[in-house]
């Protein structure tokens, strides 16, 4: 309580307005009250006015890592006394989070990102990009990966104010977006350089390597039970019931954008797919729309092992000194290759194509490698990780290639198709004793 | 001055410059036009392709028709990496499965398994359709499915620039070397022209000798053209330097009696001999005028046979005239004269000034050196002929000498000049007819002027009397 009262204490009432409504909103769809508090309090944010007068550095208040034992209702309640207090009215502001990054000299030009990627991951790039582009102030709004596809057709269809960048972990969101003649077309020495499967006509660019990983809590997971394929996995969970019954957690499909293209990219012709969701279904699999949420669940041990999580923020919650053991599988791995595009509407094009310049260069690479997404193509695994050395000439990429082929992945009637045999072997294992 | 057209090679260039442009870009057109073809046709394999694994992938259970897109049909439609796809899937009742619900429809719904494909616009980029049916068996739900796969042309359409490119290139190549071929036609076609230029560049100017060069037939007719034309110019130069160096002479020879006799008259002092000797001046005055008259005559004549037009001529008429223009009022003996003529008038084609001229000296020429008594002009007409005959009662010429006559100055006469035979025959030479002698007979000495006579309708004579 103490905590979190020092926490909000450097918030003015203009950021509560735009904080308090997204995050009841964002709430709204969620299944579980408990992962959605668990969300905010896992995330760092920085909250800032989106249009009042730029905050000072210094000024900028930090939410810390909060130990969320209490229930989503109570901090409502307490939030909403608070903003009673203050005497704000409750806007209905967008559902997303805008974070403001001031120009580090005089500001020219305000680039507006939006993205579905952690905001911590994405800082340390904008604030290098910064430093080449000093005039350039950044303002970054998060959303989770449907609603960030929903803002961003809203946009392409003219019904809403232009972005500069959208950038997202689902690719096949922006496929479909690409595909449908949202994105501005690019070329420039850095993205000719590219490998031909991390870009599609020359409008988006995948810029991470990103490998989907088996998380195991250290604490709760004894060596000789860390399993590193997924048969071998599924044999784990058969073998000792009793100790992974509700242990073991991974992306609910029908909320994560990224979940969802893990799942069609392991229900692409591998047969061990639907065993592995029986066996998910027979251990009680706890879904979660979100890696941090995961994470957070497995940190605190709430969770003993976490299937298919995006690799880079897990080497980033081992970095943090969370206990956990990050596996690369070994039968196969699926590689993402998070990506951006400019839309062709976006009122800073050229702006925004240097950023994504930037964050395809060296220099952007380079950064990226050692602040936020820890893989690279071309170098060594990082050394926390339970896998080969070397991921590219390991044989088991299978690399989620940027191109029509992701068309697929958002076909309708193939995504109910997959939602149903999801939620048949959920259910049904959830309901078997 | 010549006027300076274009030349005349480069209006050949220009002309096989452009079929050649116009050719190259006929070609590039059709070109174009089968590259599409051909592009569409590859790429339309893909497309139906796609479209048929799609379709495959539907089915019905339990009444209820499902569809499951196979990412192997994305995956061949990938295979043009950088074309948008769109598609739709319509079950039997017509209701979408899945896919972009306002991708063009299908009316009436293709009822058969042959693809359909056509061209159109969706979402504001032109894109191939191709629509596939697939027949549902189904208890309560019969009936055909279509399969609806639209793909923007941007491979088609570098495929079908690629090939226009390539076989653009290969046309130019072509075209390149033909237009060079043809350069080189051109330049040796035109040799000979630059051959005959050079060989008239390097000629002496007093040499007008016929060219005598190997020419292609195109130009033969120039090169002879050009050697007649020399010919005639060397035939008239020859001309005038003889004629000049004659009269020349002719004209020193009376000049210097003349001043003999203007010293011999200076230096008399007696009455009666001085009047003699005066007399013998006016003599030599006159006959100096008469040769001027006759060299600037025959002059005339050289130059009116070079130079005149030739119209119809009423010979009787015109003879007539001259007889009584050219007998003087005074002669020293008694001549008779007579002229006599055809019934009908004769009509020749010719020039009447020389005409006359020739006739004028030969009466003159006649009435100075033959006839005693007697000088008659005859005109006469055979069928297609026309005679003037001078006929007079003197000594007339030798047959040995008729040849030399012709020439000018062959008297060896003090007082005459011996033109006026010359100039006859050079009119008559030049009319193409004939000048002839008759040797002395009862009916005296006959000079004869043989013309060719022009008659019927085709030639309608236009008599010139007048002159």
């Amino acid at each position: 309580m103490t905590s979190l009262a020092l926490a909000l204490l450097p918030l003015s009432r203009n950021q509560l307005s735009s904080l308090i409504p997204s995050h009841f909103r964002r709430r709204t769809g969620s299944t579980s009250p408990r992962n959605a508090l668990a969300h905010r309090a896992e995330k760092w944010t920085r909250f800032s006015a989106p249009n009042d007068a730029p905050l000072e550095e210094e000024s900028i208040g930090w939410i810390p890592k909060v130990e969320s034992t209490f229930g989503s209702d109570a901090l409502a309640l307490r939030v909403a006394a608070i903003l009673l207090a203050a005497g704000v009215t409750i806007t209905t502001a967008e559902a997303a989070e805008t974070t403001r990054f001031p120009a580090m000299q005089h500001e020219n030009v305000i680039l507006s990102v939006h993205a579905a990627t952690d905001q911590a991951a994405m800082e340390p790039l904008i604030r290098d990009f910064q430093a080449l582009s000093p005039n350039v102030t950044v303002e970054y709004t998060e959303y989770l990966t449907n609603e960030l596809f929903i803002q961003a057709t809203a946009v392409c269809e003219g019904k809403q104010e232009s972005m500069d960048l959208v950038l997202s972990s689902s690719v096949d969101h922006l496929v479909k977006l690409v595909n449908d003649g949202c994105a501005a077309r690019y070329r420039s020495p850095t993205t000719l350089r590219m490998p031909s499967w991390t870009r599609w006509r020359d409008e988006v660019f995948g810029f991470t390597f990103e490998p989907a990983v088996i998380v195991f809590n250290k604490d709760l997971v004894p060596p000789e039970d860390v399993r590193r394929t997924r048969a071998e996995l599924i044999d784990l969970l058969r073998s000792k019931p009793e100790t992974y019954q509700g242990k073991i957690g991974t992306y609910d499909v029908s909320q994560s954008g990224i979940g969802y293209l893990f799942a069609s990219y392991d229900a692409r012709g591998t047969t061990v797919f639907g065993r592995l969701l029986e066996a998910l279904g027979r251990a009680q699999v706890v879904t979660s729309c979100c890696t941090t949420d995961l994470l957070s669940d497995l940190s605190a041990g709430r969770l003993a092992i976490g299937y298919n999580l995006i690799g880079s923020y897990a080497i980033g919650a081992v970095r943090r000194g969370a206990p956990l053991r990050v596996v690369i599988p070994r039968d196969y791995t699926v590689v993402l290759s998070r990506a951006a595009f400019v839309p062709r509407m976006a009122r800073e094009a050229a702006t925004g194509f240097r950023f994504l310049d930037y964050l395809l260069s060296a220099r952007g690479q380079q950064k990226s490698r050692e602040a936020s997404f820890y893989f690279s193509a071309d170098l060594a695994v990082p050394e926390e990780v339970d896998g080969p050395m070397w991921l590219s000439s390991s044989g088991l990429l299978r690399p989620i290639a940027i191109g029509p082929e992701l068309l697929a992945v958002q076909d309708r009637a193939k995504r109910e198709r997959l939602l149903a045999e999801w939620r048949r072997s959920t259910s049904s294992g959830a309901n078997s004793p | 001055m010549i006027e300076r057209g274009r030349s005349l090679y480069s209006r050949i260039i220009l002309v096989i410059g452009a079929i050649f442009g116009a050719g190259t870009i006929a070609l590039g057109a059709a070109a174009w036009f089968y590259a599409r073809i051909a592009a569409d046709d590859a790429y339309d394999r893909l497309l139906v392709g796609a479209a048929f694994q799609i379709a495959e992938s539907i089915y019905a259970q339990e009444g209820i028709v499902s569809v499951d897109p196979p990412v192997s049909a994305f995956e061949t439609l990938s295979l043009s990496s950088s074309d948008r796809i769109f598609y739709k899937v319509l079950d039997p009742s017509g209701s979408v499965l899945t896919g972009y619900e306002d991708l063009a429809s299908v009316q009436p719904p293709v009822a058969a398994e042959e693809p359909m494909i056509s061209d159109g616009v969706y979402k504001g980029f032109p894109v191939r359709i191709a629509v596939v049916g697939r027949h549902i068996f189904d208890p309560t739900a019969s009936g055909w499915a279509n399969v609806i796969v639209a793909q923007t042309r941007e491979a088609r359409t570098s495929l079908a620039r690629d090939l226009t490119v390539k076989a653009l290139l290969l046309v130019l190549a072509m075209t390149g070397l033909a237009f060079i071929g043809v350069l080189f036609a051109i330049r040796r076609a035109l040799e000979p022209l630059a051959r005959i230029e050079r060989e008239l560049q390097s000629r002496d100017p007093k040499d007008l000798n016929p060219l005598d060069l190997e020419t292609p037939r195109e130009i033969q007719a120039l090169v002879s053209t050009i050697n007649r034309f020399m010919d005639r110019l060397a035939g008239r130069i020859a001309l005038m330097q003889r004629f000049i160096a004659d009269a020349a002479h002719q004209i020193r020879t009376p000049l210097a009696g003349l001043a003999s006799q203007v010293d011999l008259l200076s230096q008399e002092v007696r009455p009666e001999r001085r009047e003699q000797q005066l007399e013998r001046v006016r003599e030599r005055t006159s006959e100096l005028g008469r040769l001027t008259n006759q060299l600037l005559s025959h002059a005339m004549v050289i130059h009116r046979a070079e130079v005149a037009n030739f119209e119809p001529v009423e010979l009787v008429a015109l003879a007539r005239q001259t007889l009584m223009s050219a007998v003087p009022l005074a002669l020293d003996r008694d001549v008779d004269i007579s002229f006599e003529e055809p019934p009908d008038p004769v009509f020749i084609f010719g020039d009447a000034v020389s005409i006359r001229e020739a006739l004028s000296n030969l009466i003159h020429n006649a009435l100075k050196h033959g006839a005693d008594t007697r000088l008659e002009v005859r005109v006469l007409a055979d069928q297609d002929a026309a005679v003037i005959e001078v006929i007079d009662d003197g000594p007339g010429i030798p047959a040995s000498e008729w040849q030399r006559v012709r020439e000018p100055f062959h008297t060896k006469s003090s007082t005459g000049s011996g033109l006026g035979l010359a100039i006859a025959g050079d009119v008559v030479r030049a009319h193409g007819g004939e000048f002839r002698f008759r040797e002395r007979s009862d009916d005296g000495f006959a000079v004869i002027l043989r013309f060719k006579r022009v008659h019927g309708p085709a030639e309608p004579p236009r008599a010139d009397e007048t002159s």
